[in-house]
């Protein structure tokens, strides 16, 4: 009797978690709920950024899950997002580590993030191997979606890379600074226009050098490079390479810097150079610790950005940039930056294409990306939509420039943004203090 | 042609930098001659020195160059505490124990400065910033010609302090025979604490001046230059203190050299090229006696 009642227990406990286990299996669509994968760096030298990234996608899930979930299925039955962090540490061996627990361990259905493309295109072959999904929101080279030494067909690159940066920041060079220096000037237009570049000497900072280059030759603008520095990464101290571009009376000079190296490199230049020119910056250097840095030297300084702490473009997204920024000050009591509102971004593009497929099947869901065409969220996008294009399954964005404007009250800059012409609020300005270039 | 208004105004750069390199291998040398320990995390002594002067300058608002001593004094105590509790119980032991100590060390400090002022790049803006001297073609800032006249002014204290005073002398006599040293009754183990922590106060003079000169700074900041200090006292000679001087200057030099002639990707680089090259012809380094 006793030995019947115990197989009876054990019997019982055997059910309950066998059916616990069923009910735990990730069945198409119909698991309870949908688990995205962050690969962000929460420690090591890119932790700024990193831990942007990681709290801007719990916003987004925020969001969604507050109304209810992901709809999927013809049911319509509204399934909750469960975010599921891996940290990269900042380093390649980080990056394969937190890659491989979150699809072996954690088995998630999608991934979302990346930072830094040495750190992303690290692990690529894991995301090749297990056929995941995975939409890269901070990594900025194109080489992430363009190698082809690896299967990259589940990536998905919702980032503006370092082509995309190098163009748009060539033709407001030559379509705005240029005529403003010749009409100072008073040179004619034909006039070729000096340009400096100092770049990091990894594959971001060589990305935007040639990504000038590029634009300068396939538009046959009159452009020319007169001094091209590079320095290594981390490097903190640019007095020499600045007083090389000086040497050369450069018009301006474009930097392919992070922020950490742009904020010394325009103060050693007009503070300790004498190097009064208008300097030229990447959108990843938008970010409030960059005008706290920069001070009044950041006067006249162009940043060509997406998304910015201190200003938004007219018109519809001017509200839901502020309304992001709101929730995720309300939630983490600081601001967003720039690969926090693509990170947050991720998030929906990744429900969106788990909605559209109606499965977390990873080939359906990757079809479902392919596919997919929804509406900006909060970045300007070509056309106001977000959808990856055919060959290198890149999102369009559309960039602006802002143009820096000293506040002496907050002793910081603030930016104005300059071009083009649909989302501009005021016009580009030389400073007084300028001083063109000579040949 | 090269105009020589901008080598010259490179030179000023190279010294500048020089100057830093100078305090932290002088350092690191000090502590070498009179231990004979290894120190990886001597960088780390520097950054703490840059944060102290950081955060004690943005409290106060005290001009930073005074906060110099503050910092010196400050890594005085923090060198002797690392010293007692950490280097003495492993003198004299494998040089391993020395190694893996000193790189445990450089993660506690990183990690611990990480937990105190977060891992975040700063910079702190000079009282004097913006002030230039011109001179013939070169046009020099302030705060440089003032952290050169400040290192100059350290080296020569620590001078007079090693040749003129009673401890100085007993610290070159253990430098030199510490078994000699400690047979005319020199306490040696005194002579360890105060070289240790006179060696962290030049790291922490380092990391002053690399922030007054408006240089960006995080917890990660001394691993290269403590790289660099390493090949410098090696370049100049283990122990010999004129060596860090000249090799330090020559480092700094070199360096600007370099990312002007051959681009900034040799900045590194050239330095230790010149210490291959220097090693070649003289093992012992430039200064190095034969007999070491």
């Amino acid at each position: 009797m006793r030995y019947s009642i115990l197989f009876f227990i054990v019997a019982l406990i055997a059910t309950v978690m066998i059916t616990g286990c069923t009910q735990q299996q990730p069945a198409a669509g119909s698991g309870e709920e949908i688990k995205i994968g962050v690969i962000a760096s929460l420690t090591g030298p890119a932790s700024n950024v990193g831990k942007n990234m990681w709290q801007s996608a719990q916003v987004a899930a925020d969001e969604i899950n507050a109304a209810g979930g992901v709809a999927i299925g013809p049911s319509g039955k509204k399934i909750p997002v469960k975010l599921i962090v891996g940290d990269d540490e900042s380093t390649q061996q980080g990056g394969q580590k937190a890659a491989t627990k979150l699809i072996t361990d954690d088995k998630v259905d999608i991934l979302v993030g990346g930072y830094s493309s040495a750190v992303t295109s690290a692990y690529q072959q894991t995301i090749a191997e297990y056929q995941i999904p995975y939409i890269v929101t901070g990594a900025s080279s194109p080489v992430i979606t363009h190698r082809t030494d690896i299967d990259t067909s589940y990536v998905f690159h919702h980032c503006p890379t370092t082509d995309t940066y190098g163009k748009y920041t060539t033709m407001f060079i030559d379509q705005v600074v240029r005529p403003a220096v010749n009409k100072k000037l008073g040179a004619p237009d034909n006039r070729p226009f000096r340009l400096a570049i100092i770049y990091q000497d990894t594959a971001y900072g060589k990305g935007v050098q040639t990504a000038v280059q590029n634009t300068i030759a396939k538009n046959n603008l009159n452009i020319i490079l007169v001094s091209e520095q590079g320095y290594r990464m981390g490097e903190s101290d640019f007095r020499t390479p600045l007083t090389a571009i000086k040497a050369e009376n450069p018009d301006a000079v474009y930097l392919g810097a992070f922020p950490n190296e742009g904020a010394p490199i325009i103060t050693q230049a007009r503070r300790d150079i004498g190097l009064d020119s208008i300097f030229l910056n990447v959108e990843n250097n938008d970010n409030a610790q960059f005008y706290k840095d920069l001070g009044q030297y950041g006067e006249g300084a162009i940043i060509e950005s997406r998304f910015s702490p201190y200003t938004a473009p007219e018109g519809v997204l001017a509200a839901a940039q502020e309304n992001f920024k709101n929730s995720y000050f309300a939630k983490w009591g600081m601001y967003p930056d720039m690969m926090g509102a693509s990170t947050y971004e991720g998030i929906f593009i990744a429900a969106e294409a788990i909605k559209n497929a109606g499965t977390t099947d990873k080939a359906a869901v990757r079809q479902a990306l392919v596919d997919l065409s929804m509406p900006q969220v909060i970045e300007a996008m070509k056309d106001g939509k977000i959808s990856f294009t055919s060959d290198f399954r890149e999102s369009q964005f559309d960039l602006w420039m802002e143009q820096l404007v000293y506040d002496q009250s907050i002793g910081e800059c603030r930016p104005h943004i300059v071009w083009p012409d649909n989302l501009k609020v005021t016009t580009f300005t030389l400073p007084d203090w300028y001083k063109p270039g000579s040949a | 042609m090269v105009d020589i208004g901008i080598l010259l105004q490179i030179l000023f750069w190279g010294i500048y930098a020089g100057c830093i390199y100078i305090l932290l291998a002088t350092g690191l040398n000090l502590i070498f001659g009179v231990m004979k320990i290894v120190n990886f995390a001597h960088g780390e002594f520097l950054m703490i020195g840059a944060y102290i002067t950081a955060t004690v300058f943005i409290i106060s608002g005290i001009n930073p160059y005074v906060i110099i001593l503050v910092s010196m004094l400050a890594l005085i105590g923090i060198g002797a505490v690392v010293e007692r509790l950490c280097f003495r119980p492993i003198l004299g032991t494998s040089k391993l124990n020395e190694i893996f100590l000193s790189i445990g060390l450089i993660y506690i400090f990183q990690n611990g400065a990480a937990m105190v002022w977060g891992d975040e790049w700063q910079s702190v803006k000079s009282p004097y910033e913006g002030i230039a001297i011109p001179l013939g073609p070169l046009n020099l800032p302030l705060d440089y010609i003032i952290i050169m006249i400040v290192t100059a002014a350290i080296l020569a204290a620590l001078f007079l302090f090693l040749q003129k005073t009673r401890i100085g002398r007993e610290m070159r006599a253990t430098s030199q025979n510490r078994k000699g040293a400690m047979l005319v009754g020199i306490n040696v183990e005194r002579m360890d604490i105060l070289s240790f922590g006179i060696g962290c106060a030049l790291a922490a003079a380092a990391g002053t001046l690399w922030v007054v000169s408006g240089q960006v700074f995080n917890p990660y900041m001394g691993s290269i230059p403590a790289v660099k200090a390493f090949a410098i006292i090696i370049l100049g000679g283990l122990g010999s203190i004129p060596g860090a001087i000249v090799g330090g200057l020559l480092y700094g030099i070199a360096e600007n050299g370099a990312a002007y002639f051959l681009g900034g990707v040799w900045k590194d680089a050239i330095s230790f090229i010149i210490l291959i090259i220097v090693l070649v012809f003289r093992p012992t380094g430039l200064f190095g006696e034969s007999g070491e």
